[in-house]
């Protein structure tokens, strides 16, 4: 199961590696269909106002193809690693990052599939191959679980909802990206800011709920193995700072002027506080420091 | 921006206008003082901004080393830990001291935004509860014309019949799809149907979830007991300090690594708990299983060497046999160190274990014994001795049984925590309120002509949204499907 596990996770990296080269493609392909649109050609637009774009259709659907195929590998290792270690597979930093890629992959495509907006990934692939290539600096070897760890249904469940919070909101953060480097307006045939801005927020809407079940489950968790639901550990206190940091962002969006770029300067921040909330155990020590890199 | 949400507009709905609308009325005095300072509560501008300053806070808590918890009260232990972390800090210790960053989570600055923050929290949520329960319980329902051309989502269609077929028409489609409809008939028949006027009462109980949590910590730290460093030698019994009686006894303590890689595969402690004297509960703790009797939980914490200790008097009775637990570390050697007192001397003892194999002068399976004066610190006496040997000192015998382990336990009674738990599941209920069931309205608009043709006109709040966006126009389609069959066909 082991060594199955680590094939997949090798298809994963060069299906994803691939998938991103072709959107890469797909996305010039439509710089040079926008300047020809400025010039004075006519350009299809989508149902509802979606820019079903000008972009070498094909190149994205291969692009689609491939990136599902990687997101399909790690589920694979996913389950192969679930098998091979009796636990779901976030009990280290090889394991968690892994996975982190999973939900990313995951997010991204769920968003592909009801947006149409390949170029999203343009930002969304590139974190989470950044997470494989990661995890492969770091040993896979699947090792014991210490004493701290040894409550497979909380570790598993804790983990398995921050992989979604986090992978949406790495989407979040991917259409945010993309909605601050446009001129106001739009430009270059990217996705509207409207549709931009709407799925930042769909991803918060989505990601916000999860974290908040991650800090639940991790108080739950805490209160059995340290004793007191909340410690102010670096990596709880990390995670809601976050947590404040998306929960502002909700409410920024109600405040009419405050939509729009300066939402998206916020979503910057959360995931950068996100980042901060998954590399924190590398640094900051605390009661989280079982990355299995120490 | 067209895909704007509207709904500070819509007829009927319960989202408050922005502080900023509010009318003032210029008065000043008490009255003008409240007026504003509840319109800054229930600002969403000042809410943002709270929350962000809360999050600033908790970046510095996670940046800057935060001080050991119960130190800020022992000014000697605080001073010791300044010092210590003096070297990185420098010039800004004092500072940083001052401005209570090194207990970031207890500072004024911390309570103070939490205050707020609550305050905050109540203030929306009375703001907005009188809408939203306006809204679920009479909602608006005779509208203008205009807003039929104008709502995000809106749909006309000729329709024949008479007012009253029509009329159940529409309602038995809209009926079968689990909305309420309500009407009103002033020559123009008013429809109003909606689905889920709950949901929009999750906002309100996730805002409120916080306020709970927040006072369930609020009764933890006021009427909670926590003993964090809690040390019991094997064999010895322990009172806790909760005052109930209870005292804690621990058979044996057992760390277990895995042979593969070293690591710890687990740590378990024998407890026996009794109280007032009388055993009332007995289990194996673990790190992921602590034992709860009554109010408290027992924790696995930590745990370290103990040595089994005598003491006899010049008569040879006994004065002392107990398991001393080297509970603390001598900062500059590394040893591990214990002390227990005499009963009825004025005299401190020092149990000392090795630091290691390269321990010069304490080698593994020695103690050293030191005898001081308890009420000046002065030094009596002291010596070195192997296990199961004793030593004469300061007019008593020292008998050092043998080695043993103590376990660290965290203690605890929090009465705040069942608080937290309803704050976490109301939390989680808003959560599913809002997202899952979203409160769904169509306002409708039937005029009828003497001739039999009437004009329905539909429409419906909310969103541009994917989801209300397909059950609007589905629910359209067979309205017009309803009235094509079979009285019209």
């Amino acid at each position: 199961m082991f060594k199955m596990s680590e094939y997949a996770f090798v298809a994963a990296i060069l299906a994803t590696g691939l998938a991103l080269i072709l959107y890469l493609g797909y996305a010039l392909s439509g710089l040079r269909a926008a300047r020809m649109q400025t010039a004075g050609a006519t350009v299809r637009t989508g149902v509802m106002g979606f820019s079903s774009g000008p972009r070498t259709a094909g190149l994205g659907r291969y692009a689609t193809i491939l990136g599902w195929l990687g997101f399909a590998f790690l589920t694979a290792w996913v389950i192969f690693r679930t098998l091979a270690t009796g636990h779901g597979p976030f009990a280290n930093m090889y394991e968690f990052s892994v996975a982190f890629a999973w939900g990313i992959l995951g997010a991204y495509y769920w968003f592909e599939h009801s947006y149409h907006q390949r170029i999203l990934a343009l930002f969304a692939l590139p974190v989470a191959l950044a997470m494989m290539l990661y995890a492969t600096t770091i040993s896979s070897v699947v090792e014991p679980l210490v004493p701290a760890l040894q409550n497979n249904l909380l570790l598993t469940v804790h983990v398995a909802v921050a992989i979604v919070a986090y992978g949406s909101f790495t989407i979040a953060f991917a259409a945010a990206l993309l909605f601050i480097i446009q001129p106001e307006g739009g430009r270059w045939g990217l996705p509207k800011p409207e549709i931009l801005d709407d799925i930042s927020y769909k991803a918060v809407v989505v990601g916000f709920p999860f974290l908040t079940a991650v800090i639940v489950l991790g108080a739950v968790w805490a209160e059995t193995a340290w004793g007191r639901y909340w410690s102010w550990d670096p990596k709880e206190t990390a995670s809601l700072v976050t947590w404040l940091i998306y929960g502002a962002y909700l409410h920024a969006r109600v405040v009419r002027n405050w939509r729009g770029r300066k939402a998206a300067y916020l979503l910057m921040l959360g995931f950068a506080a996100t980042l901060f909330t998954y590399f924190g155990n590398l640094f900051f020590g605390g009661l989280h420091s079982y990355s299995g890199l120490g | 921006m067209t895909y704007e949400a509207d709904t500070g507009r819509l007829p009927g709905d319960a989202s408050p206008p922005p502080a900023e609308a509010l009318e003032r009325d210029g008065g000043i005095g008490v009255d003008g003082f409240l007026e504003g300072l509840w319109d800054l509560l229930t600002s969403m501008k000042f809410g943002v901004i709270v929350i962000l300053a809360l999050a600033a806070l908790g970046l510095v808590g996670t940046m800057v080393i935060q001080a050991p918890p119960g130190i800020a009260s022992d000014a000697a232990a605080k001073a010791d830990w300044l010092d210590e972390i003096r070297p990185k800090y420098g010039g800004w210790t004092g500072i940083l001291d001052q401005l209570q960053v090194f207990t970031i989570f207890e500072s004024v600055w911390f309570r103070a935004l939490a205050a707020l923050l609550t305050a905050s929290l109540i203030a929306c949520s009375a703001h907005r509860l009188p809408g939203l329960w306006k809204s679920a319980t009479r909602p608006h329902v005779a509208i203008g014309e205009a807003f039929f051309s104008h709502a995000p989502q809106h749909e006309f269609m000729a329709v024949r019949g008479s007012g009253e077929e029509i009329q159940t028409r529409v309602t038995g489609v809209l009926r079968k799809h689990h909305y309420r409809v309500v009407s009103e008939d002033d020559g123009t028949v008013h429809l109003y149907a909606d689905k889920f006027r709950w949901g929009p009462f999750g906002t309100v109980i996730g805002h409120l979830s916080l306020v709970v949590i927040l006072a369930g910590a609020l009764v933890g730290s006021a009427f909670g007991f926590r003993d964090t460093g809690f040390v019991v030698a094997e064999g010895s019994t322990v009172p806790v300090t909760s005052g109930e009686g209870i005292s804690v006894e621990l058979v044996q303590f057992q760390d277990a690594y895995y042979t593969t890689t070293g690591a710890p595969a687990d740590y378990a402690s024998d407890l026996i708990i009794y109280r007032d004297g009388a055993e009332v509960a007995r289990q194996t703790i673990r790190v992921n299983e602590p034992l709860r009797y009554g109010g408290l939980s027992f924790y696995q914490s930590f745990y370290g060497p103990a040595a089994a200790i005598r003491v006899t008097d010049a008569k040879g009775a006994a004065v002392f046999a107990d398991g001393v637990p080297l509970a603390w570390t001598e900062n500059e050697s590394g040893r591990r160190v214990g002390s227990f007192v005499i009963p009825g001397a004025d005299l401190t003892v020092w149990i000392i274990g090795t630091a290691g194999t390269s321990d010069p002068k304490i080698a593994p399976g020695q103690m050293r014994v030191e005898v001081y004066k308890g009420s000046d610190g002065t030094a009596v006496a002291g010596e070195t001795i192997d296990q199961r040997t004793s030593v004469a000192l300061a007019g008593y015998t020292f008998a050092f049984d043998r080695e043993m382990q103590y376990t660290g336990l965290s203690v605890a009674r929090d009465p705040g925590t069942p608080l937290v738990w309803l704050g976490s599941v109301l939390i989680i209920v808003g959560f599913v309120l809002v997202l899952m069931f979203p409160h769904r309205r169509i306002w409708g608009r039937l005029v009828v002509r003497a001739d039999g043709r009437g004009m329905l006109s539909l429409a419906a709040a909310g969103r541009r949204d994917v989801n209300s966006n397909t059950e609007f126009t589905d629910l359209v389609t067979e309205i017009r499907t309803a009235f094509t069959t079979p009285a019209d066909a």
